[in-house]
């Protein structure tokens, strides 16, 4: 069996899976408008397609409660030419900016019908980490050369604690495949998701300071090709924010219950794990800490 | 060395030697630029695209800090290629130091390129037209076919159907170096000719496209128009028809002999001509040598030296001819045996054992390509032991030196030539050395000043 490295093309030739952040809560509160944004990542993939033959770039759109795939450059390339003649756009992104339209107003009525009021105006990271892994799985396992993979997050959207689990295992597959993910946090808070996703996998982070120059901000620090990144100068982590959230009220907490067997965090004390059944003993901490926690729930009220 | 090697450098070398004035004038053609910018180192890559929105001249210290300490050979071949390409211009300040600009023209059309993409300059044919456009897998074969038909002929000359487009001149040229004409026994394929013959298409085509445009000159056709049309060619889209109308005098009459070659195939259609771009034209800018382009194999080698080809094609037959004996060819198979004569004939003809190896390795069948090694190890083992068979004595240049005075100026000079690492043999008896001549001119001097 001849190894996942010598079946990569020897160059620098990338295929570069894009997480786009579609969530409409977050571009009603920013200095650009989506439009503005769009035209710097379109000229950006556009740079990406332009600079080897091979290179491949897989758009994913993440809204507020789905995410799906609008735009592959191996699907499009052959039929691209047509569009044009109806819409007279350029040929390559016709297609990418249709199919976004309509994922907009599909994840609209999404998550009319959701109504969640209370959930944070997170997008569904998760979900579009998963789909990313999926196609770069199907790439490795395709069988031909293949080019070298990397995911990029376009995100401003706050965390959303709720999807905790399903991020970091995401993370973690991401860091088994090898696949470094690089994020661009855009928003006003940080992303500690995005730290650890980078941190954990190789990835650079990056929060740029002004958004209208977001373009040169893409194309020095995002485009790097893997072979490259071993001689240029590149942003380095500043500090991690490993905080994680609770299995129980998926808040975000600093210190917290560990389950000894299976390790699942919880914020308050449980007689049982939730997640593996392990039934907890009275610890002499319990009634100190108790005493913190309604402290810690005074406070915060 | 002695032996000639055909270099199959790449398109951009080939470029990049072009005069300062074409250069500049090919960089009007936006496909030009970016097919250029896909020819760069990667790290190249990324200064272009840095610099791409940057209209002051950066200076050289800036540019260095872009890179790892590591990275510093890597960063001074990017900036030379970017010099010679001419698409930086390099400013030296006496103040400021050297500091680095982007072409005007490079940079302009890039930035349009980048923000609309490319627009070629004719729109392919629409689906619904009349004319039935062959799939992918017909045009591939098609290509090969072709391919392979010029390959035979120009091997052998004489044999084989004719070319309709190549004409008979053309021909010679590219034979040009890889046939000896002996008005005897015919032409004799020369040594870089069997070379050639074991190259991988991809390189085999380029070898036949610099001929073609080097050539060009002689034809009186300008070779920068020549390698524009050939560039953008490379940027249409595989498989689709565009119409030939679009396209000037010059370029109509390339496309004929391209065609040869089965880079493009032309079709006839009831409101003008059509041509189809095919997988060879498209992959002629780039830059990696082993692309896409893999073929599957055909070649199954068994630890008895006994070799089975599961091809149709005369051209294999004739390739493995070459250091092979044919013992009998079925439909689709060709049963051949390595032997010593074979190989022996083979490596008169100037074909190294590991040409031979790598074309084995290259075209062994996939269920065979997936064991390791490959080849049977006692089977490449004894290849490279019959060539080394051929190779016992090896010729070394030297100068003879004897009648020393003393055998102290005996001894020196024998140190002397031992610290030059020139000694190849020494008899102190007789007083007799033998040294190579590379260092003859400093043992001169060094007998020279020790007899005064």
């Amino acid at each position: 069996m001849p190894s996942v490295a010598s079946k990569q093309y020897p160059d620098d030739v990338s295929l570069l899976v894009l997480l786009l952040d579609t969530n409409p809560f977050f571009w009603s509160t920013t200095s650009i408008t989506f439009s503005q944004f769009l035209s710097h990542v379109l000229a950006f993939l556009n740079a990406v397609l332009g600079l080897n033959q091979l290179n491949q770039v897989v758009v994913i759109a993440t809204g507020y409660s789905s995410c799906e795939y609008i735009y592959d450059s191996s699907l499009t390339s052959n039929h691209g030419s047509f569009e044009r003649d109806r819409t007279g756009m350029p040929p390559l992104f016709a297609s990418l900016l249709n199919k976004l339209e309509d994922f907009v107003t599909k994840d609209e009525e999404l998550s009319r019908e959701e109504g969640n009021e209370d959930r944070t105006p997170s997008c569904l990271l998760s979900g579009s980490l998963s789909m990313a892994l999926c196609y770069i799985q199907r790439v490795f396992r395709s069988g031909h050369l293949h080019p070298q993979p990397r995911i990029l997050c376009l995100q401003g959207s706050p965390d959303g604690p709720e999807q905790y689990v399903a991020v970091m295992n995401s993370i973690f597959s991401a860091q088994r495949l090898m696949v470094p993910i690089d994020s661009c946090y855009i928003g006003v808070q940080n992303s500690a998701f995005l730290q650890q996703a980078s941190y954990i996998t190789g990835g650079v982070h990056h929060t740029p300071k002004q958004l209208d120059g977001l373009f040169q901000y893409l194309t020095t620090i995002f485009a790097t090709d893997l072979h490259s990144r071993g001689f240029v100068q590149l942003p380095k982590p500043i500090g991690v924010d490993f905080r994680a959230s609770c299995f129980c009220h998926k808040k975000t907490i600093d210190m917290g219950y560990i389950c000894s067997v299976c390790l699942s965090i919880f914020c308050e004390h449980h007689k049982k794990c939730s997640t593996c059944g392990s039934v907890f003993g009275q610890s002499k901490l319990d009634e100190s800490s108790s005493v913190s926690d309604k402290k810690k729930k005074a406070s915060q009220t | 060395m002695p032996q000639v090697k055909i270099i199959a450098k790449n398109f951009m070398d080939m470029v990049a030697s072009l005069p300062a004035i074409k250069l500049d004038k090919l960089y009007n053609n936006v496909f030009i630029c970016e097919a250029i910018l896909r020819s760069l180192p990667p790290l190249a890559k990324k200064y272009v695209l840095q610099m791409l929105y940057i209209d002051v001249a950066v200076p050289a210290t800036v540019l260095e800090e872009w890179v790892l300490a590591d990275g510093a050979s890597k960063h001074r071949v990017a900036i030379d290629r970017l010099i010679q390409l001419r698409i930086f211009s390099e400013i030296t300040d006496r103040k400021r130091g050297t500091s680095y600009s982007l072409n005007p023209t490079f940079q302009n059309n890039l930035q349009k390129h980048i923000i609309s993409g490319g627009v070629l300059p004719r729109e392919p044919m629409n689906s619904d037209n009349s004319i039935k456009l062959p799939s992918l897998q017909e045009l591939e074969t098609y290509a090969l076919k072709q391919w392979e038909r010029f390959l035979l002929q120009l091997i052998n000359s004489g044999q084989g159907d004719k070319l309709n487009g190549i004409s008979e001149s053309m021909m010679k040229i590219f034979q040009r170096g890889l046939l000896s004409q002996r008005d005897k026994d015919g032409p004799r394929l020369t040594e870089s000719g069997f070379q050639f013959l074991l190259m991988d298409t991809n390189a085999q085509l380029w070898y036949i496209i610099r001929e073609y445009i080097s050539n060009a000159e002689e034809r009186k056709v300008d070779p920068a128009d020549l390698i524009s049309f050939l560039l953008e060619l490379s940027f249409h889209v595989t498989g689709e028809a565009y119409n030939s109308n679009t396209l000037t005098e010059l370029q109509k009459n390339t496309l004929k002999d391209l065609e040869d070659l089965g880079l493009v195939k032309l079709q006839q259609g009831m409101k003008g001509n059509w041509f189809i771009p095919t997988k060879l034209a498209t992959n002629l800018s780039v830059s990696l040598s082993d692309s896409s382009a893999r073929k599957e194999g055909f070649v199954v080698m068994e630890t008895n030296f006994r070799m089975y080809a599961y091809s149709t094609s005369k051209l294999q037959c004739e390739i493995l001819r070459l250091f092979a004996r044919i013992e009998y060819q079925l439909p689709n198979l060709i049963a051949c045996a390595i032997t010593k004569e074979s190989l022996y004939n083979a490596f008169d003809n100037g074909i190294t054992s590991d040409q031979i190896i790598t074309f084995l390795q290259q075209n062994s069948h996939p269920r065979c390509a997936d064991r390791v090694p490959a080849i049977p190890e006692n089977v490449t083992d004894q290849i490279r032991l019959w060539e080394s068979d051929l190779k016992r004595i090896e010729m070394t240049q030297a100068h003879f030196y004897d009648e020393f005075p003393s055998k102290d100026v005996f001894e020196a000079a024998c140190d002397f030539a031992r610290e030059w690492g020139g000694l190849l043999w020494e008899d102190s008896k007789r007083m007799r050395l033998v040294v190579k001549s590379e260092v003859h001119n400093q043992m001169r001097e060094f007998l020279h000043t020790q007899s005064k």
